[in-house]
């Protein structure tokens, strides 16, 4: 078994399935590595628009007082910024990621809906695009990613902007469940002989509870814009008071998909984190086990805890602490998984590539996300803290200092798999320290903001003190944040133009993606390796030492 | 520490939550400390070497888990614990009918009515000190949130819903507040202003308020009474002991007497209600109060009837 | 050449088409779940003016509901024969979609009944979510007429192949699902909601 080498020679003449690279062959593609790119594409064009869109509003908020722009733009600027970085930049980044490598991880051939994926993909792209052009018909969205009613009800709001929003996520959301089913569906039933389910990556094993979430929450907001729509259009009562109608009850709608959707947003990362870190520590994960269970108590907590983003409204103290006590048990299994990724180091030999910085990195911001996190489910924190900038330090931590920071650990990670290239480390490093600088710089001060009293969401703001200083740091911080993107890009078109070739496995890891080409052929995999184990180039490498002789 | 209010409590509801939070950010502290301590350790001390070879594996410390996911159900059930301790303290159940101010929340002012001593004002609460207040809240329109970090916890104000809350001052002063429910485009100039005076302050300024200022006759001042009349202002605006009555904006009764116009926007003075009346879309865009174009002298003679309510 | 249910259970487990179908079922579940809590909270608050009890007629709706419901047994016989590789699944498609279209039929008739009566999306509360709920449930039933109205062409044209991993028995599952839909909101709207 040992003498079956990892890439043999091909049995055949394989001349018909070369791929083709015209831009035809990519928009009308259905195969799933393709796809995964374009997600990524997708992803890297809305992320420059949101980075941009903050760009403005920090520029606004840069000193008290201040008239750069009029506040129906800062409005529009902050709603689109929530809602392209959400939907448009983090959750095509992790389902393109997903798509691109999952077959790969369990020894398929493409998924198990390739022409669904497609589908996917475009509705996702469609909706994008269907939310930017309100911009030519009146105005973007103004009333706040989460849109509350009734200020998103038609006598607050008579532009169609709302309209455009609702719209656009409706056709993001079928697609997302759409891929949500096709992961579900690829994991159970086209996983390599050998691959138990207890032997997935984390990576697979992440994205295939997550699609869990995705095909639960989703529909509750597509139920929620069904009603907004039918408010706006055919005066509908559902959240308008006048009739009775309950502006409490959109909320409750919102954040049972909004809860979970940002544990969609950040279980994906935890995949990332749990393949890097082991890989450059050389160590497996510590406590595969605990990794992958504390994975699914999250998944099925995160149904349980919206209203914790609702403690302000005055449900009740039993609601409150009903929530409050789901939001504490939560943080339980995410911080065991800090704990588990840290002792993953403990006796290893780490190489500090640039994926192992952010890696590293991510392991500190995300600590520091959650705990502001925890902080919001003690109640009365919450009463002074919440819609204050000690949120907007929340988000960011977890969604930029965790998501975007695994985001890059993985692109440093899997870039040379899907290009066949090696991107700079020097510049990966550039672009590791201008990044870590830039985003402390900017959010670090924004706890400090929010304890000093200023609300989020607010165009402009007195000056009081401390705030016009503290605002000024955060938006040196964000210039810097934006410049360290420069980085990121300078090496990926650096990487195409002179990185070195990566071969199959340039990381030594252990993974079935890695038991084949880079790029991978359309096919995949000429044969797939054994798998005896959730490592099985480990396993083919070390046959002394395989996992399962040495994990009691 | 009053650059950070919710770290300067005045109110035995804001100490309670202060108090809280100082324990909180101590452990959270202490945990980020522990988590960055050990990851700086590893990536020291275990950095590949260049002559290493792979390390033998490591799988797990099932003890080891068990321990710390015992730890964190301590540590959070503890905090749990006071937390729920705190909730009492800071938001204690409110009474019905029992409202000693009544707030209403409108895009983007505050309309302030003391049911019980019958004022009638708007954007600056007055409170006497070592007095309990709750304050019931309504909304005219949107979602708003009342809040005043040194006082008391934020509240939201929802149309069809009428939440209540505590606040109280220990020490007369200022105390600076603000909207903190996004509620459309002057969300950011929703600002609040709490005044808690002595007990004799305060009845000085409730025999004030509840006065009715003569109207003028004579001069710039008696010109500019007409015209409030005469132009659209009476349509939004009450001036008791006048023929305005309208509910729409503020109660302009004594507008002279606030610190501040448009809700915190501008600080009261003569050249800055000029301004409000020249251009009230350039001062606050978007706001509902129209600009009506006033030639000069209308103006002049408005500021001069509007100085006179005090 | 029936399959006990364990072996159906596992045999599930490799059916890729039958497990979309069933996690597709899942996530309208969800929605529909919302649609009927707004429902039900909304005639918990009993608004002003038309509600469930004035204007609707549970016998009426009855009788259409029991058309839908039999309609799964016209679905189910048509699978099995299908699955079987028996006579027939034209047969009992043709019904499966009479009766499907006999309760859009009943459905339009009471729309336009509460339309005369001035109950309306916007009339009040009752109106907005009953609509919302009905609506949105009659879109589905439609869509299933869609579907096996492509199967029963197909079926026709004899072209039905595969026992196993067929589209009729995913359609036949997206069908029970649409019924057993209909049974909670004909026992949430004009069961309970009518008292």
């Amino acid at each position: 078994m040992s003498e079956i080498s990892v890439l043999p020679l091909p049995m055949r003449e394989l001349a018909e399935f070369e791929e083709k690279g015209t831009i035809l062959s990519w928009l009308s593609s259905c195969d799933h590595k393709q796809i995964g790119i374009l997600y990524l594409l997708t992803a890297v064009f809305f992320f420059i628009v949101g980075g941009c869109e903050a760009l403005f509003m920090r520029i606004q908020l840069a000193v008290p007082n201040n008239h750069f722009m009029k506040p129906e733009t800062y409005d529009q600027l902050f709603t689109m910024h929530g809602t392209t970085m959400i939907f448009l930049v983090i959750v095509p980044s992790l389902l393109g990621l997903s798509m691109y490598l999952v077959p790969l991880m369990i020894g398929a051939r493409d998924v198990a809906f390739p022409r669904l994926n497609a589908l996917g993909f475009w509705l996702l792209l469609f909706g994008g695009l269907f939310l930017y052009t309100s911009i030519f018909f009146g105005n973007a969205p103004d009333m706040g990613w989460f849109s509350y009613a009734p200020l998103s009800e038609k006598p607050y709001s008579s532009l169609p902007g709302v309209d455009f929003w609702a719209l656009g996520l409706f056709a993001i959301g079928i697609g997302t469940v759409a891929s949500g089913i096709n992961i579900i569906v690829t994991i159970l039933t086209l996983r390599a002989p050998g691959m138990k389910m207890k032997r997935l990556p984390l990576f697979a094993w992440m994205t295939f509870v997550n699609s869990f979430l995705i095909v639960f929450a989703l529909p509750a907001l597509n139920a929620a814009l069904a009603m907004l729509l039918i408010d706006r259009g055919l005066h509908a009562r559902f959240f308008t008071p006048d009739a009775g109608g309950s502006p409490i009850m959109w909320q409750h709608f919102f954040w049972s998909f909004g809860h979970p959707e940002v544990y969609i947003m950040v279980l994906p990362a935890f995949g990332i984190i749990s393949e890097v870190v082991p890989v450059f520590s050389r160590q497996p994960i510590f406590g595969y086990g605990f990794v992958a269970a504390s994975t699914v108590a999250i998944a099925l907590l995160s149904f349980a805890v919206w209203a914790h983003h609702m403690f302000a409204v005055g449900l009740g103290h039993s609601m409150d602490i009903f929530f409050a006590l789901g939001s504490m048990l939560i943080a339980v299994p995410t911080g065991i998984k800090v704990f588990n990724w840290v002792f993953t180091m403990w006796h290893g030999a780490i190489r500090y590539t640039t994926a192992m910085k952010f890696a590293t990195a991510f392991l500190i911001e995300f600590t520091i996300g959650g705990l502001s996190g925890v902080i919001f489910a003690v109640v009365p924190m919450d009463w002074q803290l919440t819609d204050t900038y000690v949120i907007v330090a929340h988000i960011h931590y977890v969604l930029f200092g965790g998501t975007m920071f695994a985001l890059f650990a993985g692109t440093y990670y899997w870039w040379p798999k899907m290009t066949g290239r090696m991107l700079s480390e020097r510049l990966g490093t550039w672009h590791f320290w201008t990044t870590v600088i830039g985003f402390n710089a900017t959010f670090f001060v924004q706890h400090m903001l929010g304890f000093a009293g200023m609300t989020r969401r607010v165009w402009s703001y007195p000056d009081l003190p401390q705030w016009g200083l503290l605002n000024m740091i955060s938006t040196a911080g964000a210039f810097v944040l934006a410049g360290s993107t420069v980085f990121l890009f300078w090496n990926m078109l650096w990487s195409k133009a002179h990185g070195k070739a990566a071969g199959s496995n340039p990381w030594e890891a252990w993974t079935l993606e890695w038991a084949t080409s880079s790029p991978p052929p359309l096919y995949n995999f000429a044969q797939v390796p054994p798998v005896k184990g959730p490592r099985p180039l480990w396993d083919l490498h070390h046959p002394e030492q395989q996992d399962r002789y040495l994990n009691k | 520490m009053d650059s950070y209010p919710v770290f300067a409590p005045h109110s035995e509801y804001a100490r309670s939550i202060a108090s809280l939070s100082y324990g909180v950010l101590w452990t959270a502290l202490g945990i980020f400390l522990l988590v960055a301590g050990l990851v700086t350790y590893a990536t020291y001390k275990f950095k590949a070497r260049p002559e290493e070879k792979t390390p033998k594996p490591v799988y797990g410390n099932t003890k080891l888990e068990i321990a710390y996911t015992l730890g964190f159900v301590l540590i959070l059930g503890t905090i749990s614990v006071f937390s729920i301790r705190a909730m009492e303290a800071s938001d204690p159940p409110t009474a019905r009918e029992a409202d000693n101010l009544l707030i209403v929340a409108h895009q983007w002012w505050w309309e302030v009515r003391y049911p019980g001593l019958g004022i009638v004002t708007a954007n600056e609460i007055h409170i006497p000190i070592h007095q309990d207040e709750q304050l019931g809240f309504r909304s005219a329109d949107v979602i708003h949130d009342f809040w005043v970090p040194e006082l008391g916890r934020k509240m939201d104000i929802i149309p069809g819903i009428e939440n209540k809350s505590w606040i109280a001052a220990d020490n007369a002063g200022t105390y600076f507040g603000a909207c903190a429910e996004y509620c459309g485009q002057e969300h950011a100039w929703m600002r609040i202003r709490v005044v808690a005076q002595t007990p004799g302050a305060f009845a000085e300024w409730e025999k004030e308020q509840l006065a009715v200022p003569a109207t003028p006759t004579e001069g710039e001042a008696g010109e500019g009474a007409k015209y409030f009349q005469e132009l659209s202002c009476a349509s939004c605006h009450t001036i008791r002991g006048t023929a305005a009555e309208a509910r729409i904006g503020p109660d302009l009764t004594h507008v002279a007497s606030r610190e501040t116009l448009a809700a915190g926007r501008l600080d009261n003075t003569p050249a800055n209600l000029a301004k409000w009346l020249l251009e009230p879309d350039l001062v606050k865009p978007g706001c509902h109060m129209p600009n009506l174009h006033l030639p000069r002298q209308q103006q002049d003679a408005l500021v001069a009837y509007l100085e006179t309510l005090r | 050449m029936t399959e006990t249910l364990a072996a159906q259970g596992e045999d599930l487990l490799h059916d890729k088409t039958r497990l979309a179908i069933l996690l597709f079922i899942a996530s309208e579940a969800i929605f529909f779940a919302c649609l009927i809590a707004a429902y039900v909270r909304y005639a918990s608050a009993s608004p002003l003016g038309p509600n469930a009890k004035s204007v609707l007629d549970p016998m009426k709706t009855g009788f259409y509901t029991a058309c839908l419901l039999s309609s799964s047994i016209t679905i189910y016989f048509a699978e099995r024969a299908q699955r079987l590789r028996q006579a027939g699944v034209s047969r009992w498609l043709a019904g499966t979609m009479f009766l499907g279209a006999v309760f859009l039929y009943g459905e339009m008739q009471e729309y336009r009944k509460l339309l005369d009566e001035n109950v309306t999306v916007s009339r009040n509360l009752f109106g907005s979510t009953y609509y919302t709920l009905t609506g949105f449930h009659a879109l589905h039933v439609t869509v299933g007429l869609v579907l096996l109205g492509t199967m029963l062409v197909i079926s026709l044209r004899r072209k039905m192949r595969k026992p196993q991993h067929s589209a009729l028995t995913c359609i036949s599952y997206y069908w029970h699902f649409v019924d057993a839909v209909w049974v909670a909101v004909f026992s949430v709207v004009y069961l309970w909601s009518t008292q």
